[in-house]
């Protein structure tokens, strides 16, 4: 299913940036008219030019989304071939079920109301690829693609607000508040585990919301953010080594540790459905606050004599980038890397322009983490290691080379 | 109008003046501060403290004053981005703080003494985001955004530098760019703090050029913080000298540049030629000992 809808979209777009490379190709040979004119067919040539990156970007990353679901959907302990696998993605018996889709997407309860509604059949005969296909492997690229967007999205936010080119969607004391609340659900409250992915994902918006009320002081700036985030994640940090010592069994460690490093084994459709209305929401508000974080990038004062509330509206995307970032904890854990490195990626290729910036992250994100997660189901086979090793293995050297080359780090 | 008068009167020339909506050449003052005491969060005195500073309307008034004087304070104050200790500053016959955000932005455009140029973006995209106080939130660009911007590029004239990235420009030339950001606001009141600082000559000019024109063509009434007495002296229709917080002398260039203000304000000894065609004319000598 990931295949067929990015397929889709991949040529959409593809198709809309062939109309738009047009007026770029006979804007040039317009005589230059008015000034006016002149100045808006010049607009109009370097908007379809950048676009034109863009969708190169979008299509080369749904291209790795394609390919690396692919992959990893055709390997397990029942193997079939790429082919066959591609022909249990678009099987015409899933797809001309809406009943069935609806209960994958939606939730038996949910899915099957609707089913009921509109007398959609939802018990349907499924060749044995497509079963495994469908049940087992599938949801994890989809929890990945979910993952990979909401954290790059997030860290983009944050690199804004923060204006901090290391900001990553943790640097707000997210993951130590969330790796906190894991540590206490699993080792104190382990009655409680299955409400774990909620905790997680509360505990760092917790920790948010203390890191912003230790900074505020008749309002907030970046660096006093960053530094009461780094304050506030120390100490949560050490509250949950703590906790470590008190864990009396190896698979509560385990358990724990492929929480705190962010894992996509054993994802399933519910973790899906968990994450992909806030996504949805997330991505909505970051593009719809794109203006926003380019006026922010301006610098504190000139946002405010813009007419910028910028208190307010720093808070607002903060908000925004932690619900991102709470989504992809509640179904993933704390996958590092994806959320910083992201952003500098899409950034050198297609500009610090938020509008195009947020697109961007949103199709390379998820290409990194499916990309990462064949990795680490696949390297080590049969042992699946977490997908942020995976990430953090990929990331470090990619951030050495970024420091190397780059003599302006600081800049945005 | 006097400096103080009751919140009826107050209230009654807000209407008027709101009802005119920038038709305020009949008025004596654009903008002016009653009674200030300005100070910031890491002071216990005040910085600057002044009875009555006005900012005539349809007029371009130099701040001046040497290092630490107050100059860029007050101008902070008058921008609405420092909240007073004490007294008020008024724009249109009302209290700044009572204006929104976006509306006061609107009103008053403010360039800051030290910009940072954002990452690619061009001199257009920098300039567009002049128009932020003009458009909602999810506000489309409209035709009248679009306009705005060609005529601040076109005042500004970096017509040629319109696609080039704000970055890759020299400095005189990315002043240009925010001057026309600012310009795009289009402000009936216009705030600059020490606009050409760190400027070659041949953009120190273009600046005030431009400040220039925006004034006599546009009616925009100005206020410049200057670094140079003498660039003041040949610019400015009024000059606000300050000193330690206070205001020292307030008027036209030909009755306030004088021998005696450099001598107390700026601690330096010159000869004035208060008689040359563009403005009095300062030579100085040499530091007061």
């Amino acid at each position: 299913m990931s295949e067929s809808p990015s397929e889709a979209s991949g040529s959409s777009s593809d198709a809309s940036g062939g109309p738009r490379a047009s007026p770029d190709a006979t804007a040039p040979t317009d005589p230059a008219g008015g000034s006016g004119t002149a100045a808006r067919d010049r607009l109009a040539s370097l908007t379809a030019r950048i676009d034109g990156t863009l969708a190169s970007v979008v299509f080369a990353s749904l291209a790795v989304v394609g390919v690396g679901g692919l992959i990893q959907v055709s390997f397990g302990t029942y193997s079939m071939t790429v082919f066959e696998a591609w022909r249990a993605v678009v099987d015409p018996a899933v797809w001309s079920h809406p009943g069935l889709l609806g209960e994958f997407f939606l939730g038996e309860t949910l899915g099957g109301l609707l089913a009921a509604q509109f007398g959609w059949a939802t018990e349907v005969e499924l060749a044995h690829p497509t079963l495994i296909v469908w049940t087992v492997r599938l949801p994890r690229v989809l929890v990945a693609v979910l993952v990979g967007a909401n954290l790059a999205i997030s860290g983009a936010i944050f690199q804004a607000v923060t204006r901090n080119e290391l900001a990553s969607p943790y640097i707000l004391g997210v993951s130590s508040g969330a790796g906190l609340a894991i540590l206490l659900t699993l080792v104190v409250f382990s009655g409680m585990s299955a409400f774990l992915p909620i905790f997680a994902a509360l505990g760092g918006t917790v920790a948010f919301l203390i890191v912003y009320a230790i900074a505020w002081k008749g309002g907030t700036s970046p660096v006093r953010l960053v530094l009461a985030g780094v304050i506030v994640g120390t100490v949560f940090q050490s509250l949950q080594t703590g906790l470590f010592f008190f864990a009396d069994d190896l698979g509560v460690v385990q358990s724990a540790i492929a929480w705190t490093t962010g894992s996509l084994t054993g994802t399933d459709w519910e973790q899906v459905r968990l994450a992909l209305p806030w996504t949805v929401i997330a991505l909505g508000f970051a593009l719809a606050g794109s203006r926003q974080l380019n006026v922010l990038l301006l610098g504190e004062r000139t946002a405010r004599s813009l007419g910028m509330s910028v208190e307010r509206v720093r808070f607002a995307l903060s908000g925004v980038a932690i619900l991102a970032a709470a989504a992809a904890i509640a179904v993933a854990g704390i996958v590092g890397f994806v959320g910083l490195i992201v952003p500098h990626v899409v950034r050198t290729l297609v500009g610090s322009d938020y509008r195009r910036l947020v697109v961007g992250c949103a199709f390379v994100g998820p290409a990194l983490l499916v990309g990462a997660d064949v990795g680490a189901r696949l390297a080590m086979d049969p042992v699946q290691i977490p997908v942020g090793i995976v990430t953090g293995l990929v990331g470090g050297p990619y951030f050495l080379y970024l420091m190397r080359r780059q003599d302006d780090l600081g800049d945005l | 109008m006097s400096g103080t008068h009751s919140d009826a009167d107050t209230d009654e020339a807000n209407g008027a003046s709101a009802d005119a909506n920038g038709a305020t050449d009949g008025d004596a003052d654009a903008l002016h501060a009653e009674d200030l005491a300005l100070g910031y969060p890491s002071t216990d005195e005040p910085v600057v403290e002044t009875d009555r500073v006005d900012v005539p309307a349809g007029e371009v008034t130099a701040l001046v004053g040497p290092n630490g004087s107050g100059k860029s304070t007050l101008l902070k104050a008058m921008a609405k981005q420092l909240d007073p200790d004490a007294g008020r500053v008024v724009l249109d016959g009302e209290n700044v703080a009572n204006y929104g955000t976006k509306e006061f932005a609107r009103e008053v455009g403010l360039l800051s003494q030290e910009n940072d140029a954002p990452g690619s973006a061009t001199v257009e995209d920098l300039v567009y985001h002049g128009r932020y106080p003009h458009r909602s939130f999810f506000g489309a660009v409209t035709g009248a955004d679009d306009a705005a911007v060609d005529r601040a590029i076109d005042l500004a004239g970096i017509d040629h530098l319109r696609d080039a990235p704000v970055s890759d420009l020299s400095g005189g030339q990315k002043q240009l760019a925010w001057i026309a950001m600012t310009l795009a606001q289009d402000t009936d009141v216009l705030l600059l703090d020490e606009p050409t600082t760190y400027l070659d000559l041949h953009h120190q000019l273009r600046v005030m050029e431009v400040v220039r024109e925006l004034n006599e063509e546009a009616d925009v009434t100005v206020a410049v913080v200057l670094h140079d007495i003498a660039q003041a002296a040949r610019f400015a229709d009024n000059i606000i000298a300050m000193r330690d917080g206070e205001v020292y002398d307030w008027g036209p260039p030909r009755t306030v540049v004088t021998e005696a203000l450099l001598a107390d304000v700026f601690d330096v000894v010159a000869s004035v030629d208060a008689d040359a065609p563009d403005g009095p004319t300062v030579h100085p000598h040499h530091p007061v000992r």
